[in-house]
């Protein structure tokens, strides 16, 4: 008998005598209360604030790229790897392009390890929680997220949901942006730890920073 | 990793560890540090008005799921492996340390980075890898700081809960050759440092699972480090190790579980990462291990089914009185605190882990804290109770002889007054010796004897017990305890 035939028939003597209970109903920890885009903005910057990540609202898409591009000038970036998303080409516009890197699925961690920031496109923003879902469906598009000091992500205004719930929704209808393939993650902040005495540092092995352009 | 690794097997609460209880420093540090996630943990459950209906559904949830077990084991690898994965299922930790060590032996792999994973300390896997001659390191900055010092984890969420920045500091000097520090922020970008190339040079990432999502072939893994997210995207290889237990039914039950999960473990709305893994990541191999390792066992037993539903938070661990005395390494094996009391002697068998159920106050702190509702309180009795009807340590000759004479002593009056000086007569002996033999001498070492007072109870009721009991009360013997 294989392992695992050996483990299921464990498994079923031991639950020989249970009945199993009918499925619960998907409990609402989060109910909908369809709030207003602005609501959900101004939710979404507080929460992500309180985690200290950083919102820079944007009224339009050339005044995001104004926006990346002083960003960039004045935090003297010299090598910005971006994901290879109509988005985040949008944004990059303004920007010098010696200093960009576009990554689709070419690229190894050893030569991914000296970028100054990554630049993401997040496909859906949590207001509840504060948090960005990128879905990368690439090796390199992953490490942009986890690699370089800075993460950078892009998302347009109407991608905001009130939460997890929510995007769920949009993932079961299918969605062709939040096809599931590769990894979505979601980031609420930069990367912490208080692992030494519970002192809380940010940038212990991810991002210290995380700025997100939330372009109207 | 160096040689000098506690020894895993048994779990001697009442062995050598007891040392640790008046070895002041490193508890006191542990102690005020549970003590205020606790805190914390409650201000939170306060501030939410339906956190105790959240619990209830969390529980009802893991409830549904341990009952299917099988059928959403078996969901679930069918439709992560249509999205690339390979699935191995394990019996025991050798079984799963042989897949792993395959899998490293197929790719070539030299060196491994690790996230944080409890089920491969059960594998006591660092080893078999160090033995096979491929390099290993542990990435959670708590789990490194373990590591360097040869030691083992401490706590299920904060590993390195035992050591100060000074404890760090020195750390980093000896194995490093770092110039000394005990600036927080200064040793966390040493290590930040000294673990980029690691991530950058492995060829093979290991990970553990929160929750393994059966009818999406999801795996869930939350951190907050972006180590995880590091260790599963930079080496070719991901090998991603889950017990039975870790799946549920559907992707729409996964909010009600982060929630509770970020709240009761570190005091987060949400983990800074919440990875989800469809499958591989086209170019990237994902292997998942299915692990069983007595987990069966704890299923077999209707009344211990619930120890399963841990979704491995540490609350209780925060919460209780014991561990917070204690610490994590006296409770012998892997999982400390009254989760490790109640899950071990199902994973590794009541005659090694028959103490570890007796090692609580039962005030019923973790059962309140716990957020998936377990009745950990319930959980211990029941296992005190097969402990003293099966094998185990608590069934000793000795054991029944002193319960055996218990008995006999309070079957009445003058047996009870007898057996009470005897007591006393060996106490007043005892106080004169200079040396205690084994378990009262482990007892003594850390504190005095109990004062003997002059005099019974009885003696002084029968002169002044008239002026205190109602009329017609206690006219008899009594049954009280010897101390007014």
């Amino acid at each position: 008998m294989s392992s695992r035939d050996a483990i299921l028939a464990r498994i079923r003597s031991a639950l020989a005598d249970t009945t199993p209970p009918p499925r619960p109903a998907v409990p609402e920890v989060w109910p909908r209360t369809n709030p207003s885009r602005d609501d959900m903005a101004r939710r979404f910057a507080e929460e992500l604030e309180a985690v200290s990540g950083r919102v820079e609202t944007c009224g339009s898409i050339s005044a995001a790229q104004d926006k990346l591009a002083e960003m960039v000038r004045q935090a003297g970036w010299k090598r910005i790897g971006a994901g290879d998303s109509p988005l985040c080409h949008e944004i990059a516009a303004k920007l010098p392009t010696h200093c960009l890197a576009w990554y689709g699925d070419q690229g190894t961690p050893q030569t991914m390890a000296d970028l100054d920031a990554g630049l993401v496109e997040a496909q859906w923003l949590l207001a509840d929680t504060g948090s960005c879902l990128v879905a990368n469906a690439t090796q390199q598009q992953r490490l942009l997220c986890y690699l370089p000091p800075v993460c950078l992500v892009v998302a347009s205004a109407d991608r905001l949901v009130e939460h997890m719930p929510a995007v769920w929704e949009h993932v079961a209808a299918g969605a062709a942006e939040t096809e599931r393939r590769g990894e979505f993650v979601l980031i609420t902040g930069p990367s912490r730890t208080a692992d030494i005495e519970k002192i809380l540092i940010l940038g212990v092995h991810g991002p210290k920073q995380l700025v997100v352009f939330l372009v109207e | 990793m160096p040689d000098d690794t506690p020894d895993l097997h048994g779990a001697p609460f009442l062995g050598d560890q007891i040392r640790g209880l008046y070895e002041p420093s490193g508890p006191r540090a542990l102690a005020e540090s549970a003590e205020r996630s606790t805190r914390h943990n409650q201000q939170i459950a306060a501030s939410i008005p339906s956190w105790q209906e959240w619990r209830e559904a969390a529980n009802q949830i893991k409830h549904y799921a341990v009952a299917n077990l099988d059928k959403l084991l078996i969901e679930f690898e069918r439709s992560i492996t249509a999205r690339g994965a390979t699935v191995l299922w394990a019996e025991d930790a050798e079984q799963a340390n042989r897949h792993v060590l395959e899998i490293a032996r197929q790719h070539g792999v030299k060196t491994v980075v690790k996230s944080k994973s409890m089920v491969t300390e059960e594998l006591e896997l660092n080893a078999k890898l160090e033995a096979a001659g491929i390099r290993t390191v542990e990435t959670d900055l708590g789990e490194y700081l373990v590591q360097l010092a040869g030691q083992r984890p401490t706590h299920i969420v904060t590993p390195a809960l035992h050591l100060s920045a000074e404890d760090v500091g020195r750390l980093f000097a000896e194995k490093l050759g770092e110039p000394f520090t005990a600036e927080h922020a200064a040793l966390t970008a040493t290590a930040r440092k000294h673990l980029r190339q690691e991530f950058i040079r492995a060829e093979m990432g290991i990970s553990g699972v929160n929750f393994a999502i059966a009818d999406t072939g999801t795996l869930c893994v939350v951190e907050n480090e972006g180590n995880a997210g590091l260790a599963t995207s930079a080496p070719p290889v991901h090998v991603a190790l889950m017990g039975i237990e870790k799946v549920i039914p559907s992707i729409e039950y996964l909010p009600q579980f982060l929630n509770l999960l970020a709240r009761s473990g570190t005091g987060q709305k949400l983990t800074t990462y919440t990875h989800l893994f469809h499958g591989a990541t086209p170019g990237q191999e994902l292997y998942v291990i299915i692990l069983d390792n007595g987990r069966t066992r704890a299923l077999a037993d209707a009344a211990a089914r619930m120890s399963l539903f841990c979704i491995r938070c540490g609350a209780c661990l925060n919460a209780c009185p014991v561990y917070r005395r204690t610490g994590g390494w006296a409770y012998g094996w892997v999982y400390p605190g009254p989760i490790g009391a109640a899950l071990t002697p199902h994973l590794v068998g009541l005659r090694q882990a028959g103490t570890l159920p007796f090692a609580s106050s039962l005030c019923g702190a973790c059962g309140e804290v716990c957020p998936v509702g377990i009745d950990l309180p319930h959980q211990l009795v029941h296992l005190r109770h097969r402990a003293v009807s099966e094998p185990s340590p608590m069934r000793s000759w000795r054991e029944r002889l002193t319960w055996r004479l218990w008995a006999w002593a309070m079957r009445g009056p003058l047996r009870y007054a007898l057996a009470m000086g005897l007591i006393k007569t060996a106490l007043r002996a005892a106080r004169w010796l200079p040396w205690h033999p084994g378990k009262l001498g482990a007892w003594t070492r850390g504190r005095g004897l109990p004062h003997v007072p002059p005099g019974s109870f009885r003696r002084w009721w029968r002169r002044h017990g008239e002026q205190f009991a109602p009329a017609g009360v206690l006219k008899g013997e009594d049954h009280n305890d010897e101390q007014p």
